[in-house]
């Protein structure tokens, strides 16, 4: 009887059960799709913020001092430290080894060059990186580190061939020389050799209003020749995804409890992370990049902190909506109270009838919200965040379901208790008159 | 009889039935708060979010060609070219040597200046103001210095001494650096300042302005925008922008649907009272200007009570979020106003089809 009840109630009444039940699919949906953004928010704007750069450096510990005013390095050519490429598949290995998302190694080289076979040489600098290498499961190197590089042509390409290089030419360099992509000049062919003599060829030409324009970026690997220090390089930049920084964050590891330390250990702070690397690679020195990592932490808090904000203004907006439906939904059906009242029913099945109504529509209409605020999140996300070259991520948050349906529920419920108390309360034959 | 005024029918209708009155008045209450608090908020969102990225410090940089040195009034004249709220620092560079005789990069500067400008500094203690021979070191320079509290420092065969006040760590080329005073270091060294890092708030379209402004101003001087800074912070703020605009619809939708639902509910549940005022001789239009005006009263004491309210939570949600307050913008109430009454107009008008098959006779027989 009571499910005969409640089935004829929703076959019948479709209208008015339409119109609590938009209300809760409306606010479910906007709950959802709120949600779902706030929770993806973070991941998101690191992506943004992933234009900044490096946010943690590695030199080596034993490292002469850098002597680099207005662009210009001072610093000796010979001595100082090298940190070994080889070693640096070890960052994979770190606790935190899935948070890097990109590892940039260089080598710096002071390389004389001339436009044709006979002119004099003139000093310029020469930078080797990685382009485009396999690290781990992902591509990286210069570019991916510095999305703000604007080239011209392509990154330079390993040679088979020893008597030629492949090399990328700073904008204001290539100026002065009249180079173009495709052109060839003259270079010494390694640091110790200075008579040999080896052909380049300009690959691209690249804008990074930076140092670079006035620069000679070479493979990594030819840039080792060329010095003559196999599997060396001077300075690692590293991008990690991090926790933005807290008062925890900046304690000195070796002062805490081995607890607490743990803690410290196993939480992706900059500075964590830094330690980890310090630990993998043995002579390494790895620091965070303040200017980067303190205020990425910023914005990032500010941003998400704003979502979720915004996203409990929709959480009030809804309940509130969903609640003022319900009221109306009971409200209108005094009448059919006072019938069931006069015909022997109790106060009790009255309102579990009620209830159970109210908590269907509750199921039924925040589960459809779920899905359709899931699919507004991702759309919406896709359109805003749209060319980053994001993975197609999980558009459904699974968690999400059952918070979204239990609030639809809490607040289906609360919203027409007080209508259905009310009506209780009220003799059923003065209803039936009034109705009447 | 009495004879009813429209006013006196507009009272009747919304005190009898106070329960739906009341609870149309909140609906429409929290449809004109939300409204209100969420565009408080978005307009105030990109001064609100370049202030943020003030932390990134410098992102236009002036440098002077070797050969010539700034002119004394630089400063000035690029703070002036900038505007009052752009904040700027003058460097001066000198490569120097320290007493374990390792060369290092001395750089002199208004510490003041640089704090504001570069709040990612980590210093241990910055120097009082007006210590003229106060030094910071940068962590991997103070490696190679033999006593860090007096700093023995010979460049062109000058030579001083300064009082280390501390160290910095910024992870960048400032480690390498010792910082100090620009007056004791144009004094020692004999070299001018030849750098001008300048941080100008507001998106690209203002750093360009500016620039170019300033490349007029300075045409023998370099003028370079730090281009990662500013690209990635008109990105960013853009992407925000427009998330928050995604929100904004997405809420208020749901609100005005809400909102719709529960006023238009009330106009079929009323069925009856307008099938007697028909039978009584109303028309078709005298109701339904009667039910507008009904629904645009409880629309207009939404938006008093949702303005207020909806300010409130504007203000406390950027004092909680952005520490900085934001105050009520009268500007956001015709539009708050305008988005009220057009719900309020929907929901009284939604249900006319309905009334306009109406058949008196039949409904009040109880069909």
């Amino acid at each position: 009887m009571f499910f005969r009840l409640l089935m004829e109630s929703f076959r019948r009444q479709r209208r008015r059960k339409m119109l609590a039940g938009v209300a809760i699919l409306l606010g479910t949906t906007a709950v959802t799709a709120m949600l779902a953004l706030a929770t993806t928010i973070g991941d998101r704007i690191h992506k943004e913020l992933a234009v900044y750069g490096a946010n943690i450096v590695v030199y080596p510990k034993a490292d002469l001092l850098d002597v680099k005013v207005g662009g210009v390095d001072l610093k000796p050519a010979s001595g100082g430290a090298y940190l070994k490429e080889s070693e640096l598949a070890k960052l994979k290995t770190i606790f935190w080894g899935n948070n890097i998302t990109g590892v940039s190694p260089e080598l710096p080289a002071l390389m004389a060059i001339a436009r044709k076979a006979g002119d004099p040489l003139i000093a310029v600098n020469a930078v080797g990186y990685w382009f485009d290498h396999d690290f781990n499961t992902f591509k990286t190197g210069a570019p991916t580190l510095h999305p703000w590089w604007r080239l011209e042509g392509s990154w330079p390409i390993p040679r088979s061939n020893p008597d030629s290089r492949s090399v990328v030419v700073g904008t204001n360099l290539a100026k002065k020389l009249g180079l173009k992509i495709g052109d060839t000049f003259v270079t010494q062919g390694t640091q110790s050799a200075p008579s040999s003599r080896l052909t380049a060829i300009v690959a691209g030409i690249v804008t990074t209003g930076g140092e670079e324009d006035n620069e000679i970026l070479l493979t990594l690997h030819d840039a080792q020749a060329y010095v003559g220090a196999n599997d060396a390089v001077r300075r690692v930049e590293v991008s990690a995804r991090t926790k933005p920084e807290d008062a925890f964050a900046r304690v000195d590891p070796d002062s805490l409890s081995p607890k607490q330390r743990e803690i410290w250990y196993c939480r992706p702070y900059a500075n964590s992370i830094a330690y980890q690397i310090r630990e993998a690679i043995p002579g390494a020195q790895a620091e965070q990049v303040r200017r980067v990592e303190q205020s990425e932490g910023n914005v990032l808090k500010r941003i998400s902190g704003l979502m979720w904000l915004i996203s409990a203004a929709a959480l009030l907006a809804a309940g509130f909506a969903v609640s003022a439906a319900m009221a109306t939904a009971i409200l209108e059906r005094r009448g059919e109270i006072g019938l069931m009242r006069s015909l022997g029913a109790s106060k009790g099945s009255i309102a579990l009838l009620f209830y159970a109504e109210a908590g269907l529509l509750a199921l039924i209409a925040g589960t459809i919200g779920y899905l359709l605020g899931s699919g507004l999140a991702a759309w919406l996300g896709a359109r805003i965040f749209a060319g980053d070259g994001v993975a197609a991520e999980a558009v459904l948050i699974p968690v999400l379901l059952p918070v979204v349906v239990a609030l639809a529920l809490v607040v289906a419920i609360a919203g027409s208790s007080p209508s259905i108390r009310t009506a209780l309360r009220m003799d059923p034959s003065t209803i039936l008159r009034e109705d009447a | 009889m009495v004879k009813l005024s429209l006013v006196g029918m507009l009272r009747r209708s919304l005190v009898h039935r106070r329960a739906r009155s009341i609870s149309a008045l909140v609906a429409m209450t929290v449809s004109a708060g939300v409204a209100t608090a969420l565009l408080t908020l978005y307009a105030d969102l990109d001064a609100k979010l370049h202030k943020e990225f003030r932390s990134f410090g410098a992102n236009i940089v002036l440098s002077a060609p070797a050969s010539a040195p700034l002119p004394t009034n630089a400063l000035a004249r690029v703070q002036e070219a900038a505007g009052p709220d752009a904040l700027a620092a003058e460097f001066a560079y000198a490569v120097a040597t320290t007493d374990t005789g390792t060369p290092v990069v001395v750089a002199g500067t208004d510490f003041a200046a640089v704090r504001r400008l570069d709040s990612w500094w980590q210093v241990q203690s910055w120097p009082d103001a007006t210590a003229t021979d106060a030094a910071l070191l940068g962590q991997r320079a103070a490696q190679f210095i033999g006593n860090e509290h007096a700093v023995a420092l010979t460049f062109a065969g000058h030579s001083i001494t300064l009082n280390g006040a501390g160290r910095i760590k910024t992870g960048g080329d400032e480690d390498s650096r010792i910082y100090m005073p620009l007056a004791a270091f144009t004094a020692w060294a004999g070299v001018g300042p030849s750098v001008i890092e300048l941080q100008v708030p507001g998106g690209a379209a203002k750093v360009e302005a500016t620039m170019a402004r300033l490349r007029q101003e300075f045409p023998e001087m370099q003028v370079q925008p730090v281009r990662q800074l500013v690209e990635g912070e008109s990105k960013i703020v853009d992407r925000t922008h427009a998330l928050m605009y995604g929100a904004v619809l997405l809420i208020a939708l749901t609100v005005a649907v809400s909102v719709l639902a529960t006023l238009s509910a009330s106009v079929l549940e009323r069925r009856r009272d307008f099938a007697l005022m028909k039978a009584l001789g109303g028309s078709q239009m005298q109701l339904m200007g009667m039910f507008l005006l009904e629904a645009l009263v409880l629309a207009l004491a939404g938006v008093a009570v949702g303005f207020v309210v909806g300010s409130a939570a504007a203000w406390a949600i950027s004092e909680g979020n952005f520490h900085t307050a934001t105050l009520p913008r009268p500007s956001v109430l015709p539009l708050v106003l305008l988005l009220n009454v057009a719900i309020a107009a929907m929901a009284a008008l939604f249900p006319a089809r309905v009334l306009r098959g109406l058949q008196p006779a039949a409904l009040l027989k109880g069909e």
